[in-house]
């Protein structure tokens, strides 16, 4: 509260709020963020919540003003930060679109002037003069979006609304999206859904936690995003602390102790890094202080979020093992790693015959970074190609 | 008040009209002002999920807030004109420049709305304490009865800008005429750079005002 009074009066007073400063509890929202969209360019602002994409709209659009630097647009701003916004729930459809249309900046003429296009678009058809409040949710916003489609913006600001009403008027949303594109109206897009910023950017920009982490094609910076999601997320934090010896113990797991899982890259140096489609050699180092007949090793690979990715069993691998004694080790390889960015775990099971053994919780972890061989999917299929002719 | 007055409880002082005539017209010339600024003060606050998402002037919004009052005023001039046909009283043509009458007034709620607003959007307080605040300056500035000659008050209200504002309208449709032009005259002044102050305010910190509604 005394912040905003002192800010309040030094900008009454043409002094500078000092805002370059911070003051006892204040955080920087955005620092060092920097970028450069050209006309009829699409950027995507990606990030976890509350890296502060909201905000750099809210700045493009003039709503906050940044505290040190600039930001310099060029043109008329449409923005969609919320549909909706500004719609007076006691007035009727017909009357909020003039309301709406004002607020966005357009005259009467040109709400006139579209007001066929917009009611078509927005599909509400009879429901035309009913007061918004008795509208659908789904109404609502298709109107709100409706408005907001119809203000010809040179730059669009787009945050997280594209994905409003049914399918079929996603799809329309999306085909308007491509139009301003096509008339060159430069956007900003701000979303969660990997795919829409996928389709409809050309640049990424993802923040981290106020900064800018990385800027560059879709496919790297989406990439590089579900890394660092999956790297923040509590359960990567659950991995690291994953104690070592987390173990099931079955009845004779004494028998046998797992010294060292050690992960190994390419040229078998220890890393704990891999990119989609390397190499991937893991090392189980044993003592076993009785002879175990028949053994079999389980790996489980789990996504940082805890889901199972793929199992590996030893056994149905049709790889038999008949004894094991003193030390050594069994070794585990893929010439080709499925996944894609994020972060892994691995948990070792051992059975003797048909007995479990022990289960060791968090053998070892990894990160995966996107390559080359990354495209779109869930996981990356190792194959070959071939002609006949 | 007017059961206060009839039974000697009060005394509003001597008056050649109605009482009832006096303190209404009285009300309704401090209505918009007291709506005014009360709606005002909180028409940024109010609109805040609208501020933050769509980039317009604010000042729309406190001016906006101000129609509240003026259609309020309306309906009361409506009423009144019962009253006078019910007190066979006839107002001077002076009723017929009321609109033009209380521009200064509209205009000192308006610059009062500016900086009360923005201060509401920091101190959320200030909306709760205006009422009081508002109705403490109502018995202040004799809306309800005749101007004392002397004592605090007499003294208070030479330098009331409120007073003028509201009893020169209320002496000209009333008796046609009043005798506290000159204090009009200066009031509207103040009034006048008072509302150009708060704006030049307002217009320089509404969206530094916009981080914390």
């Amino acid at each position: 509260m005394r912040y905003g009074v002192t800010d309040i009066c030094r900008n009454t007073c043409g002094l500078s709020s000092r805002s370059h400063l911070l003051r006892k509890d204040e955080f920087w929202a955005l620092k060092d963020v920097s970028f450069e969209v050209t006309q009829g360019e699409a950027l995507g602002l990606i990030g976890a919540n509350g890296s502060g994409k909201s905000t750099v709209l809210k700045l493009l659009n003039g709503i906050f003003w940044p505290d040190i630097g600039k930001v310099a647009v060029r043109g008329k701003v449409g923005a969609l930060i919320e549909v909706g916004a500004g719609f007076h729930p006691m007035l009727t459809g017909r009357e909020n679109v003039y309301l709406n249309g004002a607020i966005l900046g357009m005259t009467k003429a040109e709400v006139n002037e579209k007001f066929d296009d917009i009611v078509e678009f927005a599909e509400i058809g009879d429901f035309l003069d009913t007061p918004v409040k008795y509208y659908s949710s789904g109404m609502f916003v298709k109107l709100g979006f409706a408005v907001a489609a119809h203000c010809d913006p040179d730059v669009l600001l787009v945050d997280e609304v594209l994905a409003v009403g049914d399918i079929a008027f996603r799809r329309k949303c999306f085909k308007r999206l491509k139009e301003f594109r096509d008339e060159n109206v430069t956007c900003i897009i701000v979303s969660h859904d990997i795919n829409t910023i996928r389709k409809n950017t050309d640049r990424v920009v993802l923040l981290n936690e106020g900064g800018m982490a990385c800027v560059g094609s879709p496919e790297d910076a989406i990439s590089e995003y579900l890394y660092s999601v999956s790297a923040r997320s509590a359960t990567m934090r659950d991995i690291e602390t994953y104690p070592y010896d987390s173990q099931y113990f079955g009845p004779h797991s004494a028998d046998l102790e797992v010294d060292r899982v050690a992960l190994l890259g390419e040229n078998l140096c220890e890393q704990d890094a891999f990119v989609t489609g390397d190499a991937l050699t893991l090392k189980i180092e044993y003592t076993a202080k009785k002879k175990i007949e028949d053994p079999s090793f389980n790996l489980t690979f789990f996504t940082g979020d805890n889901e199972i990715c793929t199992e590996c069993f030893s056994k149905h691998d049709g790889y038999r093992i008949d004894k094991l004694e003193g030390r050594g080790s069994v070794i585990f390889k893929t010439d080709s790693l499925p996944f894609y960015p994020g972060v892994y775990r691995v948990r070792l099971g051992i059975d003797e015959g048909f007995v479990p053994l022990g289960a060791i919780e968090n053998a070892a972890s990894f990160k995966v970074r996107g390559g080359q061989k990354a495209g779109k999917g869930m996981l990356f299929m190792r194959h070959s190609w071939d002609i006949e002719l | 008040m007017f059961v206060l007055n009839g039974a000697g409880v009060l005394n509003v002082g001597a008056m050649s009209v109605p009482y009832p005539l006096y303190a209404i017209l009285g009300t309704a010339l401090w209505g918009p002002f007291a709506t005014g600024v009360v709606a005002s003060s909180n028409s940024l606050v109010a609109a805040g999920p609208m501020i933050t998402k769509i980039n317009f002037s604010k000042k729309s919004l406190v001016i906006a807030s101000m129609g509240q009052a003026l259609l309020a005023f309306i309906i009361q001039l409506c009423l009144l004109l019962v009253l006078f046909l019910y007190y066979r009283v006839t107002p001077s043509p002076a009723i017929l420049m009321l609109p033009l009458l209380i521009v200064p007034l509209m205009l000192l709620t308006l610059g009062l709305g500016f900086v009360l607003s923005i201060l509401n959007g920091v101190v959320r307080d200030v909306a709760n304490v205006l009422p009081l605040l508002v109705t403490f300056l109502l018995f202040l500035t004799q809306v309800l009865y005749a101007k004392p000659m002397t004592g605090v008050l007499a003294t208070l209200s030479r330098y009331n800008v409120l007073y003028y504002l509201v009893s020169v309208p209320r002496d000209l449709v009333l008796f046609g005429t009043s005798s506290f032009f000159k204090g009009f005259f200066l009031s509207s002044v103040v009034a006048f750079f008072v509302f150009l102050l708060f704006l030049a305010v307002f217009h320089l910190t509404e969206t530094r005002v916009a981080e914390r509604v």
